[in-house]
């Protein structure tokens, strides 16, 4: 005689007890969808770049699958694999893709071509979407990116980081009676003394400067346009312009390690959990694995702070991801499904408690448990973070990186800085160069100039 | 007569049932080669770019691209840099390979245990070479710099110094490649008569003169195989300099085929790239027949 719960009917009361549970984590989601199973026999195929939370979606997709009876193909490549592909498929408007991650540098390209679903009619239409979903606890900072020329929203945010000033060997600065460097001029007062001190080079950074430079060519009072989006005109050769990019060189120039400006995001995080350069300026989700106490060797020397304030005030680099649906999808209304299910506050809260660093909801980066998680050897990387992601939303100064054309410029900057650290050319000639290329590309692209 | 009619009938049937059997694979190799070969060409002369995708099927100016090229100093620049390279790697490759194969040429299973040892760099996939070789680069972490600086010769980051970036990647380039010539050259070594060696060994012969006058002449045809094989190979160059240097520091490594994917890539030019990709594709084929004509392929018949 068959025991009960065994075999089959252990395994239907298993699967039952998964819908039953995802439908009890995602009431609204259930109610608004008009009952579970509603996309049976829907396939929806999703791309992001690989990230943690895209991973964890992949783990927690049957969840969803339980709940609407959609089948989710979930593909995660690397960022620059990802991008190239998303560009291709959505410049075609292509149906291949029902959920697409909008890349920060690619938001405007995709958004205002009208590569993209609006998704406003979603959000408001109570049949789709519960009222629990608040679009309003995302953080404005973080939809601002997200949204067209024509005030509608494009993309829901998952993530909203922001670029910090990390040193890994706080303790050498400290031995040097030195503060954490809040200005620019301070932080050369303290690389001076530290530099070398232990075999730790002082400061290093990756090298996708259209990056991490940015935020110094602000507080210089520079620009990388006259006023984006509206007048592209560049202006990289003004005195302001060239004045950062002979700080930030010399930066890496007398205190990076030797091949500094080969380093990459992964190297330069490695570099500093060794210990092996003291500052760096990088974007939370990177510095947050200083505190990994496995494998971080300066988890108990490490300081966090904003980007250096400089004559003209302080501009930390924010970039922000969300999930949008394609103009050629197929399935739009099962892809508003996922996306409401993927950024829900139970599915972000759940991420949040399994370790996720970079939340856009506000109710999440409020919580206790977000707050305890991000406070490495006393630094509050959250609200760090979260202050740098107002400051931007404040004074707009990001809104440079979501112009369709900035890859172009991103690039000039790039070989700005290289070659004036390696030696190449002077920073004027160097500004002056990108300057020159920059108006060409930019009017090749078509740019109104 | 009628014999012959009936050999020649006998050789058209035969050659038709060539054509017939090869006929499937003849096919296959035109819609897998020719046809991608052709959409690039027919790409590269309209102005399609992704950001406005009404370009895609437009002729009406179909040189623009090509004009375009001739007054891009990046991409002129790309184009000395790429022959430096080529020219450089592929020298070191077949200097290297000839050697050790010369080296290698014997019967011994000391011999044979290092001729398996030195194809290994081949067989990577080349992205793990770009690894292996970013990580010997790297000052910090780097065996060979730190090797180098305890035996009192401390060496500066060499892809961050614009005079040895190029020179950085040809290095990588040769170890990974030069067991391609080796093995060829092993080969053809191997393929010699004894009898005009042993001849000349009789005759006084110093080694030089037998590797100047016997080996080198046979080996010839082989050698320049392996350099044109090398040489359209060293246009492909990709993925250590996406990994080692991005092309820089500045520009110094940026060759002709990552500038190409710099347009369509970064950029979204897909026309523009695919007037660089025919230009390269035009420039290989011109270099190979140059080779061909010199007749350097050719067994010396004196």
């Amino acid at each position: 005689m068959p025991k009960p719960f065994q075999g089959r009917d252990r395994r239907g009361l298993l699967k039952t007890g998964v819908i039953l549970g995802a439908t009890a984590l995602v009431p609204g989601l259930a109610a608004a969808q008009g009952g579970a199973k509603r996309y049976s026999g829907v396939t929806l195929n999703v791309s992001t770049f690989s990230a943690a939370y895209p991973k964890l979606l992949q783990q927690w997709l049957p969840e969803f699958e339980a709940l609407t009876g959609a089948k989710v193909n979930f593909d995660a490549p690397s960022f620059p694999v990802y991008n190239q592909r998303a560009d291709l498929e959505l410049s075609t408007r292509g149906s291949a893709y029902d959920v697409v991650n909008v890349t920060f540098i690619y938001s405007s390209r995709w958004i205002n071509s009208g590569w993209l679903t609006p998704l406003d009619d979603y959000i408001r239409n109570a049949n789709l979407t519960p009222a629990d979903f608040d679009i309003d606890d995302f953080l404005p900072g973080a939809r601002a990116p997200e949204t067209g020329r024509d005030g509608r929203l494009y993309g829901i945010p998952w993530t909203a980081e922001a670029l910090l000033t990390a040193s890994s060997r706080f303790d050498l600065v400290e031995k040097a009676g030195l503060a954490f460097p809040d200005t620019t001029d301070d932080l050369v007062k303290v690389l001076r003394a530290v530099n070398k001190k232990e075999r730790v080079a002082g400061f290093v950074a990756d090298n996708h400067y259209g990056w991490t430079f940015v935020p110094y060519l602000h507080a210089f009072g520079g620009d990388v346009f006259r006023k984006a989006p509206d007048d592209l005109f560049p202006t990289l050769d003004t005195p302001e312009a060239i004045a950062a990019g002979e700080y930030y060189a010399n930066l890496l120039k007398e205190f990076g390690p030797d091949g500094a400006i080969t380093y990459q995001p992964d190297q330069v995080t490695q570099a500093l959990k060794l210990g092996r350069v003291n500052f760096t300026d990088a974007g939370q989700l990177h510095l947050a694995q200083l505190g990994d106490p496995a494998t971080s060797r300066t988890i108990d020397t490490v300081k966090f702070g904003m980007v250096p304030k400089g004559p003209a005030g302080r501009f930390p680099g924010t970039a922000v991801h969300g999930l949008g649906i394609p103009a050629g999808s197929r399935q739009k209304e099962a892809a508003w499904a996922f996306i409401q299910w993927a950024l829900s506050k139970e599915t972000t809260g759940k991420a949040v408690a399994a370790g996720y660093g970079s939340p856009a909801r506000r109710s999440d980066i409020d919580s206790p448990i977000f707050r305890s998680k991000q406070v490495i050897n006393g630094s509050d990387l959250a609200g760090l973070s979260l202050d740098s992601i107002d400051l931007a939303a404040r004074s707009g100064h990001m809104k440079y990186r979501t112009v369709s054309v900035y890859p172009q410029v991103d690039q000039q900057l790039n070989k700005a800085i290289e070659l004036i650290v390696s030696g190449q050319l002077s920073a004027r000639q160097a500004f002056q160069q990108a300057q020159a290329n920059s108006i060409a590309e930019l009017r090749r692209a078509g740019a109104a100039l | 007569m009628a014999h012959a009619v009936s050999a020649s009938g006998w050789q058209i049937e035969r050659h038709r049932s060539f054509l017939i059997g090869l006929s499937p694979s003849l096919i296959v190799l035109l819609l897998i080669t020719l046809v991608p070969a052709a959409a690039l060409v027919m790409t590269s002369f309209t102005p399609l770019q992704l950001t406005d995708p009404s370009g895609t099927f437009r002729f009406d100016d179909p040189l623009v691209n090509y004009r375009q090229l001739l007054h891009d100093d990046r991409f002129l620049a790309s184009i000395a840099v790429q022959l430096k390279l080529s020219a450089s790697s592929v020298a070191m490759q077949t200097g290297v390979g000839l050697g050790l194969a010369l080296l290698l040429n014997g019967k011994s299973r000391v011999l044979e245990g290092a001729r398996t040892a030195f194809l290994i760099p081949m067989v990577l996939p080349p992205i793990v070479v770009a690894l292996i070789w970013k990580i010997m680069y790297t000052p910090d972490v780097s065996p060979m710099h730190r090797s180098l600086e305890a035996l009192g010769w401390p060496v500066r980051s060499l892809i961050a110094d614009p005079d040895t970036a190029l020179w950085a990647i040809a290095l990588a380039d040769t170890w990974q490649w030069f067991p391609f010539t080796m093995l060829m050259v092993l080969a053809s070594l191997q393929m010699i008569p004894d009898d005009p060696l042993e001849a000349a060994r009789l005759d006084g012969a110093s080694r030089w003169q037998l590797f100047r006058h016997i080996v080198l002449p046979y080996i010839r045809p082989v050698l320049v195989v392996c350099c044109l094989f090398r040489l359209i190979d060293s246009f492909k160059a990709f993925p250590l300099i996406y990994v080692l240097t991005n092309g820089g520091p500045g520009s110094v490594t940026e060759v002709t085929n990552y500038y190409g994917f710099i347009q369509a890539f970064n950029f979204s030019y897909w026309g523009y790239a695919s007037a660089i990709a025919t230009v390269m594709l035009v420039g290989v084929f011109v270099l190979s027949w140059l080779v061909g004509r010199m007749g350097w392929s050719e067994h010396d018949s004196r």
